[in-house]
């Protein structure tokens, strides 16, 4: 997380904006205008919420993008859309334009200022001065993207499809799939709605929204010993206890990253699979299931996340010792998910979930759920995989898979002459016209 | 796609396209005059035709000739659509003449759902010319009440101008799902208005802005071409083919026409001095 010299400039142009000062402030001192100002006592009701976060910053140029490796933040968002984009000059306006908006988006600054006979630039809603507030912006494609131009279809991803149903799933389709899919995310709901409108009102002509899922994360209170711990999911249990991690290179090369050297097409290397799916949870009926047979069901003790018969949520346990499951129930949903033997490692999945909460359905339950995005470097040994292992599981009781789809997430933007999707572009034989920036 | 010269330009120009960095200082409100005065003819005419084909509609309404009422129904509605925007300066009128069933806290069933829907409803929904003398009559009342105020009144500049790009919110927000025939599923032809009134706007104010403006001007005539050339593959000898015939690609593309023709005309007030 960097802080610059622009951002500490917003933090005083914030600071001023906020007290007044400078030409409003002598005016209202003054008396001249048509307002003057209340004394007031203390804090009021309407008061914004104070954050110290709104200058953390993720780097919008990389080997890969950001929002993949990057810790969670405790908001997010899901927006898949429809690309009216087709021949490879309006594709390249479409990579350009969104990879310029984000690059602003995620440093913040403030938006031009336009004649007030014209609509704003700026939606507004962050105020003059937009602040990053951590927020990351990550594109991916669908297989509809490469399906639907013929100039792009050999170069799709060798691994990527449109997502099937699996067998507890009941798809809607009015939320699933897309041409391209943006995973938001930031410090706060309302940064990433920011964000979602820029890209809406900048890019009218070449993107239709389809869908969008919203989610956060449970903030905890910091650890008196620097420990972190795994966020909590809607049923109540720590969730990403398992996760590999993202801090070790290697692994993530391994298990995250497209790398140069295997069957799929060059341009996607340092791009990932992105796997989208919006799980309903049936939360009442949860609510309502003895303790101890949630911890079967899922696998682990609620109040700590640990296995059974461990005590923190980073231990392993042990299945070849418990070949009968005696410990962890064989049908355990983290015990389908990954049976720790050999050659399970090929599976291995990068999660970064958020939970969601709708509103009310039909028959008066909450619409709750979890917001499951993983990403890996193969689809098919990935979450596929792992997905039909736990095809059956006893968690299918209290959960529905209603939407989501399957992305290829472009890799990242290495510096200020490139831009999303330049790989791609290059590769289909279309040279990007040159921009000075 | 007939015009797609813009497609190809820079991050930079679209960025310019979308929020000019000032409004035209060009266009004095004289300029306004002549324009003004030829929509007021335009939309005259336009009110002429729906007082007139709303008698034949509400007259077959009355007469019990269901058939010709529903084929009445969606070309009758066509001459309120294209002057929406000044009609919706007549609130009373405009709840009264076009209101949905959901504007009603007992929807379908309130007293207060007047108008082309509650006519929609009736014939399309239930089949029927029954109880529907009473809201037939108070539709033509309404639309000859509505011509009468049109023609005293005096129109705002701003209100004809911002017309433009109130009729393509209106679809992009309420119309394009098909919600607004929900009965007939004739929305193609309340389409076909709307565009029609809001090309009609950007015609006659286009001179001014032409020379100075010819990026901007293109653009949204290119996509005016975009959505024509869409709908007519839905046109039949009468007029359009039923909403679910749409398919989910031309959706997509009138929904993109729509929002970018919203979005660009958002600033017509704007580039021609108006506040």
């Amino acid at each position: 997380m960097a802080k610059d010299n622009d951002t500490q400039s917003f933090i005083t142009n914030r600071r001023n904006l906020l007290l007044g000062v400078g030409a409003a402030g002598s005016v209202l001192a003054a008396g001249v205008a048509g307002a003057h100002a209340e004394e007031r006592h203390g804090e009021q009701v309407t008061d914004a919420p104070v954050s110290d976060k709104m200058l953390e910053q993720q780097p919008f140029n990389g080997q890969y993008q950001s929002g993949i490796v990057t810790p969670r933040p405790a908001a997010g968002m899901v927006a898949s859309f429809r690309v009216l984009a087709s021949k490879p000059e309006e594709v390249e306006r479409l990579f350009k334009t969104l990879s310029a908006r984000i690059a602003f988006l995620m440093k913040g600054g403030t938006p031009p200022a336009l004649n007030d006979k014209l609509p704003p630039a700026d939606n507004g809603i962050l105020g003059p001065v937009v602040l990053p507030d951590n927020l990351t912006m990550t594109v991916s494609l669908g297989a509809s993207f490469f399906d639907q131009r013929d100039w792009l279809l050999p170069h799709k991803p060798v691994r990527l499809s449109r997502m099937k149903a699996f067998k507890n799933d009941a798809l809607d389709q009015s939320l699933c799939h897309g041409d391209l899919s943006l995973q938001i995310s930031s410090n706060t709901p309302d940064t990433n709605i920011h964000a979602l409108r820029d890209i809406l009102k900048n890019l009218p002509d070449l993107i239709v929204l389809r869908w969008k899922q919203e989610g956060s994360v449970p903030v905890l209170p910091r650890s008196p010993d620097g420990t972190h711990q795994s966020a909590r999911n809607f049923l109540g249990f720590r969730d990403g206890s398992a996760n590999p991690d993202a801090g070790d290179t290697e692994l993530m090369d391994r298990i995250v990253w497209v790398q140069g050297n295997g069957d799929e097409p060059a341009w996607a290397r340092n791009g990932t699979y992105q796997v989208i799916r919006i799980i309903r949870n049936f939360v009442e009926r949860w609510d309502r299931t003895p303790l101890g047979e949630q911890e079967r069901i899922i696998g682990r003790l609620k109040p700590s996340g640990a296995p059974f018969g461990g005590r923190t949520e980073i231990e392993l346990p042990d299945y070849a010792k418990d070949t009968e499951g005696t410990v962890t129930p064989l049908d355990a949903h983290i015990r389908l998910a990954n049976d720790r033997a050999k050659g399970s490692d090929a599976h291995l999945i990068l999660r970064r979930p958020f939970n969601y909460s709708n509103g009310v359905s039909k028959s008066g339950q909450l619409e709750q759920g979890l917001l499951f995005i993983a990403y890996q470097a193969d689809l098919e040994k990935g979450f596929i995989t792992v997905q039909n292992k736990l095809n059956g599981e006893p968690l299918e009781e209290y959960i529905k898979p209603i939407g989501g789809g399957f992305f290829f997430t472009l890799p990242g933007v290495v510096n200020a002459d490139d831009f999303l999707g330049r790989s791609l572009l290059e590769a289909a034989g279309h040279t990007p016209t040159i921009t000075k920036s | 796609m007939k015009l797609r010269a813009y497609l190809t330009a820079s991050v930079f120009a679209i960025t310019a396209a979308v929020a000019p960095r000032a409004a035209n200082a060009e266009v004095s409100p004289l300029d306004l005059v002549g324009p003004i005065a030829e929509y007021k003819l335009f939309i005259g005419e336009n009110l002429e035709k729906l007082v007139n084909e709303t008698k034949a509609f509400t007259d077959a309404i009355k007469a019990g000739d269901i058939e010709k009422a529903k084929k009445l129904y969606a070309p009758t509605r066509m001459n309120y659509e294209i002057v929406e925007p000044v009609a919706e300066l007549f609130s009373d009128l405009d709840g009264s003449i076009d209101s949905r069933a959901d504007d009603h806290e007992q929807a379908e069933k309130d007293p207060a759902f007047t108008g082309f829907h509650r006519l929609e409803y009736g014939l399309f929904s239930q089949n029927s010319t029954e109880g529907l003398k009473d809201f037939a009559d108070k539709l033509q009342a309404d639309v000859v009440e509505l011509h009468k105020r049109i023609t005293e009144l005096t129109f705002p500049p701003e209100k004809v101008v911002g017309g433009a790009a109130a009729l393509m919110e209106e679809v992009a927000a309420t119309k394009i799902s098909g919600e607004e025939d929900r009965y007939s599923h004739t929305d193609l032809w309340d389409f076909k208005a709307n565009f029609d009134g809001s090309r009609k706007i950007f015609d006659l104010v286009r001179p001014l802005i032409e020379k100075d403006d010819g990026t901007f001007v293109a653009k949204v005539s290119g996509n005016f071409d975009t959505v024509d050339k869409t709908l007519s593959k839905y046109k039949t000898a009468e007029g359009y083919e039923l909403y679910d015939k749409l398919t989910d690609d031309d959706r997509t593309v009138l929904a993109a026409a729509v929002n970018t023709l919203a979005e660009d005309l958002s600033t017509l007030r704007g580039k021609l001095g108006l506040n």
